[in-house]
């Protein structure tokens, strides 16, 4: 979709498509943050800061590409963060209870779906507004982790798998399995939603979901299916935090549905669905990942990033509303020139 | 027709089917525990509930005006907070509680700036400010200890009494029957209703939504500081994640008495019986030795089962005065499907 | 209708049938007993003024709305499985009255959307083949002027014109058996809707029944081969297009309300003197907005109804909502009264002396869940409260009560809630709101959609009224009979420009040049050509 204006792209034209294309928004951001970074601060490239950076921020990515399949279907998922945890938790006490490895990842990932199809049932069915299913999901998610670890955390679960899983052990050189595996992801989704008819569906069901039902397209499901998606990526979020924590709290998964939500956004999901890119995504939780990199650095304490997520996600929006705004100028003059060659 | 204003009354304040359930759930936890009615208990359930009251109702305000507020619950945090830190710092009773206010009063205002002047999306807006107040009451509770106030007068404002009766109970029953003839009998609540239902309508109407908006979140924000100040006095020491999860808490108490979130309707009452309903439950569970943990699951079903029983109630009357209307009416007219039909197929469309 | 000698014989099955279609909803009947019967190879119009239960069929024969009784068949079967996938499966397209396009998707995704042509890969077939997608659909697309590459744009980036081509290839691009046109042409340009008739007559060479709904009679002759009336929900009749003559349509559609209708209330309204030395109300000067609203100039005298004509989508509502405050000028100066104003908010345009009753009534007229006494004091609150805060219920109520006995508002109390009301009577709460503010110019943007002929007299004595007690009145009505029937001048408008100005309309529809006036309407509604 994206080769079609390829070629006679003048200047001007590269720096609106910039500020109308949420992709290359959070691309140029990004490139600012590294850049301005590269040169205030010399520690930022030192040693292993940046495989670091990257490597926190897969937790998150993961977790943005379901939210992105959500916020496309229309809906949004506040669960992510608990369900992340009860994951991780279904895999460790799997792993206590002798279970093989992949049993135990199969537990978990069997409860990420099992919360899609709840926050799906929630919202088709029962007509709860989306977040309010998901925020339910993320209290009952949460208090079924925290009375199951009696508040203690899970411990002794660790094995080499785990470990290579967790990231703790690098597959081959500098890279490590949740690269590989958030990579795979990420083109797996990619590919299903601009490839497959699937795809098509969420775009549909989120964009204009009366016409979607006139198409014959089963709105209801295609909306729990990405509810589904997006418990799924919890899940395997939740592995490989467990795997990289080496210990499973009770409120392991707090706060990240923010951060999850907030990469989405800067990646150019909106919450109007119908908009989203997983590229978008990916770039969105690095770029935030690195916002935290650059202040820990500076050496504003680590109280602060709550404050720095909240900004960023503001900021997020607001430049969203910006480029609509450029966006809908540019098309009415289009249509202006459109129609004054026609008169 | 008295059967039909008597059916259109009793739709006219949705929280009583649940102040029936209500009063069940007291009968239910006296018996289990015959504490749960003594006086002692009373109080003390009185004094706990009162915070996530006044958030419930904040809550419910900008549900009515068919927005949503997370921040209520980290705002009261950061309230309690700054009241306490003005306090520690030895500033006089009535500065604390002014500070505590205004810092509530201040995100009400950011909100509805956010929302009202900028447009942001309300759930992402106040998402952000979540955050932002969480992120600030971390830091400020780093910077000093947020406990250790002196000052007798501000105990007092949670264990002290007026004639036998609880100070906070006092502040809470006087700011729910403000709210009450803010909402029901001022231009500002008309207005408010108005922009829940249709905020399109209402500006065709000539309502100025930006402004009934704003006003709702602002209100939001005020009361969240109130709450705050309570909080600390009750608390007597602020943690650094004070707040955390109360938005959950006060919304759900909201949906629970039954104030749609759609918007538009809804009132003080269903705010309180919904409130007073989840702090009824947190009650009982902790007089019978329940872990608090449960609780948060006790929220999240009590969401999911008040709508489902709000709607299926409200369904049946519904029904029922319709097809009195419809028979009371010699009017007829083909396409004019009276406007719950459409709603009825948004839903399917979902 | 066993008078109707126009059947078809018993043994030639049709290839869609409605038998005894009976929908209620809420108490009120929308369809009471409806049949339809349309043959193969066939184009079948399907007629009736607002109101009268056409939307309704579609809706249930599409899958998207349900029968309380009654079955449709095709070929002779009963449709048994529920649901538009169904439908559309079994080969019954729709063209939607509304656009049914997701923005989000590309037009060709929107095309295929639920019907995808796919690759198989690895032995499963989910990736979309838009490739082959577009080698099918091309040549129909440009037919319907869309090139190629637009095909893979978005269908957010194109105007009201485009999308409604979409929508057609979207609907003929599966060669269904029945394929159902709701009100195709609105909108489409002269040379679109040529194409789109030659592509009906196609059809009907393919053997292809199709059901066209339609508000112009005209455009009827030469094209539709039978047509089914419908009047007030129930059948009104079935005749041969070619043995009708548009006069009998109209007394089919209409009945003997037409003459109630054609008759007029002619007291208040003297046409013939022309009102251009009345004192000037509203004058609006280079009203522009983007490219929906283009240099618009005009003036409202006092006691003048002025009347504004245009396809959909000429920028009618659009002008008038800049006028309230709802959108925001680009360039342009109002003045009412002589005194200049800027509607910033619809608030100031209140304040203002301006009003208006909005098009849609339910997403944009009534507040469902208010009282009928809340909607109508809306507009004007203060004048119903104490120190202009608190409101009084009493107060509010006598409001209520004297525009209900003035505007004979059939309610069982002023108390109850507006969205149980019938169409009617929600929309003469909605003009009282509008009076209570006592208006200079008062604004009716379809003011009789979707509501029973009885309140439509009476809605037309409203603004009639509104006009003779010396207040403007600016009127829009896709009804080019009522819009005459009310004007005083009618200003034609075509993609946001007046390109034209009808004064001198005659008293009354019987009179003899009317039907002149309409088609120097829709001439110049359609080519835009100078008056």
């Amino acid at each position: 979709m994206s080769d079609r204006h390829s070629g006679r792209m003048n200047g001007h034209a590269i720096v609106h498509r910039i500020l109308i294309d949420p992709t290359l928004g959070v691309l140029a951001l990004l490139v600012i943050f590294a850049v301005g970074a590269a040169i205030l601060l010399p520690v930022f490239y030192a040693g292993n800061n940046l495989l670091n950076l990257v490597g926190s921020s897969i937790t998150v990515m993961i977790l943005a590409i379901g939210v992105t399949v959500v916020l496309i279907s229309g809906g949004i998922d506040l669960s992510v963060g608990a369900v992340m945890a009860l994951s991780a938790g279904a895999a460790a006490t799997s792993m206590r209870l002798g279970l093989p490895v992949f049993a135990a990842f199969g537990a978990a990932i069997l409860v990420g779906i099992l919360a899609g199809v709840v926050n799906g049932l929630l919202v088709t069915r029962v007509g709860l507004p989306d977040f309010i299913a998901t925020l339910a999901t993320l209290g009952f998610a949460s208090g079924v982790l925290y009375i199951w670890t009696q508040g203690v955390p899970i411990i002794g679960y660790m094995t080499p798998e785990f470990r290579l899983v967790g990231g703790l052990q690098p597959v081959f050189g500098q890279v490590t399995l949740p690269m590989i595996i958030a990579l795979a992801l990420a083109l797996i989704v990619g590919w299903v939603l601009s490839s497959t008819s699937l795809g098509t569906r969420y775009f549909a069901v989120g964009s204009n979901p009366v016409a979607a039902r006139q198409s014959g397209i089963r709105v209801r499901w295609v909306k729990t299916q990405a509810y589904m998606l997006s418990g799924t990526c919890a899940a395997i979020a939740g592995i490989i935090l467990a795997g990289r924590n080496n210990n499973v709290p009770a409120d392991l998964g707090t706060g990240y549905e923010i951060q999850a939500i907030s990469a989405a956004i800067i990646g150019g999901a909106s919450l109007m669905g119908g908009r989203g890119r997983v590229l978008g995504a990916v770039l969105g939780a690095i770029t935030l990942a690195l916002a935290i990199n650059i202040i820990n650095l500076v050496g504003v304490p680590s109280s602060f990033q709550k404050i720095v997520i909240g900004a960023i996600l503001l900021l997020a929006v607001f430049a969203n509303f910006v480029s609509d705004r450029v966006r809908s100028a540019a098309l009415r003059r289009r249509a202006t020139h459109f129609s004054s060659n026609v008169a | 027709m008295k059967t039909s204003t008597a059916v259109s009354r009793l739709m006219g304040t949705p929280g009583l089917p649940m102040t029936i359930i209500l009063i069940v759930a007291v009968i239910v936890f006296q018996l289990l525990n015959p504490i749960f009615l003594t006086p002692g208990a009373l109080s003390s359930y009185l004094t706990n509930a009162m915070p996530i009251l006044l958030l419930t109702l904040g809550s419910a305000i900008v549900i009515i005006g068919g927005g949503i507020d997370l921040s209520v619950g980290t705002v009261a945090g950061l309230s309690a907070g700054t009241t306490m830190w003005a306090l520690v710092a030895g500033a006089p009773l009535w500065v604390g509680i002014l500070v505590g206010c205004v810092t509530g009063l201040g995100f009400g205002l950011l909100n509805g700036i956010l929302v009202a002047v900028f447009r942001i999306n309300d759930f992402i807006a106040t998402l952000a400010t979540l955050n932002i107040a969480a992120g600030l009451l971390v830091v400020l509770s780093q910077a000093t200890l947020l406990q250790g106030v002196t000052d007798e007068g501000f105990a007092a404002l949670t264990r002290g009494d007026v004639f036998g009766i609880p100070i906070s109970f006092v502040v809470a029953a006087g700011i729910f029957v403000l709210a009450h003839l803010l909402i029901s009998k001022t231009v500002t609540g008309r207005r408010m209703y108005a922009i829940g239902i249709s905020a399109e309508a209402a500006n065709v109407a000539g309502v100025s939504v930006a402004r009934s908006r704003m006003f709702t979140f602002v209100i939001s924000g005020l009361l969240a500081g109130v709450a705050g100040v309570f909080l600390a006095s009750r608390l007597g020491a602020v943690q650094a994640f004070l707040g955390i999860g109360y938005e959950f808490t006060a919304i759900a108490g909201a949906v629970v008495g039954g104030i749609a979130l759609a918007g538009g309707a809804g009132s003080v009452w269903a705010a309180l019986i919904g409130g007073l309903f989840l702090a009824t439950v947190q009650q009982g569970l902790r007089l019978n030795n329940v872990d608090p943990v449960y609780f948060s699951i006790v929220t999240a079903l009590a969401i999911v089962f008040g709508v489902i029983f709000d709607r299926q109630v409200r369904r049946v009357l519904l029904r029922g005065a319709l097809a009195r209307t419809a028979a009371a009416l010699v009017d007829r007219d083909a396409s004019s499907a009276p406007a719950s039909a459409g709603r009825e197929s948004k839903e399917e469309v979902r | 209708m066993a008078d109707d000698p126009n059947l078809p014989s018993a043994d030639v099955v049709p290839v869609l049938e409605a038998r005894g279609v009976t929908k209620h909803y809420d108490g009120v009947t929308a369809l009471d007993d409806a049949h339809l019967s349309v043959q193969r190879g066939e184009i079948h119009a399907l007629l009736g003024g607002n109101g009268a239960g056409k939307s309704t069929l579609i809706g249930i024969i599409s899958g998207a709305n349900k029968a309380d009784l009654g079955t449709i068949l095709l070929d002779g079967e009963p449709i048994t499985a529920a649901g538009p996938q169904a439908t559309i499966l079994a080969g019954v397209s729709t063209i939607y009255q509304e656009l049914s396009l997701v923005p989000a998707l590309s037009a060709l995704d929107n095309i295929f959307l639920g019907r995808e042509l796919h690759r198989r890969v690895l032995g499963i077939s989910v990736v979309s083949d838009r490739r082959r997608m577009e080698e099918t659909v091309r040549e129909l697309a440009s037919d319907f002027g869309i090139a190629s590459h637009e095909l893979h744009t978005p269908v957010s980036e194109f105007g009201a014109l485009k999308k409604r081509s979409i929508e057609i290839v979207k609907a003929l691009a599966f060669d269904p058996k029945v394929l159902i046109l709701d009100e195709p042409t609105s909108g489409l340009e002269d040379a679109e809707r040529v194409s789109l008739f030659e592509y009906m007559r196609t059809l009907r060479e393919r053997n292809v029944g199709l059901v066209w709904v339609t508000h112009h009679l005209e455009e009827l002759v030469g094209l539709a081969d039978r047509a089914t009336i419908f009047r007030d929900g129930r059948n009104a009749g079935t005749v041969e297009v070619a043995n009708t003559s548009i006069d009998q349509f109209l007394t089919y559609m209409f009945g003997d309300q037409r003459d109630e209708f054609g008759a007029g209330d002619t007291r208040h309204l003297n046409r013939l003197t022309p009102l251009d030395d009345a004192p000037i109300v509203l004058s609006a000067r280079g009203l522009n907005r983007g490219s929906v609203v283009r240099d618009v100039s005009f003036d409202v005298h006092e006691g003048e109804v002025i009347g504004l004509a245009g396809l959909a989508g000429a920028g009618r509502t659009e002008v008038v909502r800049t006028l309230m405050g709802l959108d925001r000028l680009t360039s342009g100066t109002i003045e009412v009264d002589g005194r200049r104003i800027t509607p910033r908010s619809s608030t100031a345009a209140y304040r203002a002396g301006l009003a208006m009753l909005p098009e849609d009534r339910k997403q944009l007229g009534i507040l469902a869940d208010l009282s009928i006494a809340a909607n109508i004091s809306l507009s004007r609150l203060r004048t119903v409260t104490w120190a202009r805060f608190w409101v009084s219920a009493r107060r509010e109520r006598a409001l209520a009560e004297r525009y209900r006995t003035r505007l004979g508002i059939k309610t069982p109390t002023v108390t109850a809630r507006i969205g149980n009301l019938s169409g009617g009577n929600q929309q003469k709460a909605i003009v009282a709101r509008c009076l209570n503010t006592s208006p200079r110019l008062l604004i009716f943007d379809e003011p009789t959609q979707g509501i029973d002929v009885s309140a439509k007299v009476d809605v037309h004595a409203l603004i009639r009224h509104h006009a003779a007690d010396g207040g403007a009145a600016i009127l829009i009505a896709s009804e080019l009979e009522e819009l005459l029937e009310l004007s005083h001048r009618v200003l034609v408008l075509k993609k946001g420009r007046i390109v034209g100005e009808i004064r001198d309309i005659p008293k009354s529809i019987a009179a003899g040049h009317f039907a002149e006036i309409k088609s120097k309407v829709l001439a110049l509604s359609a080519a835009g050509s100078a008056a």
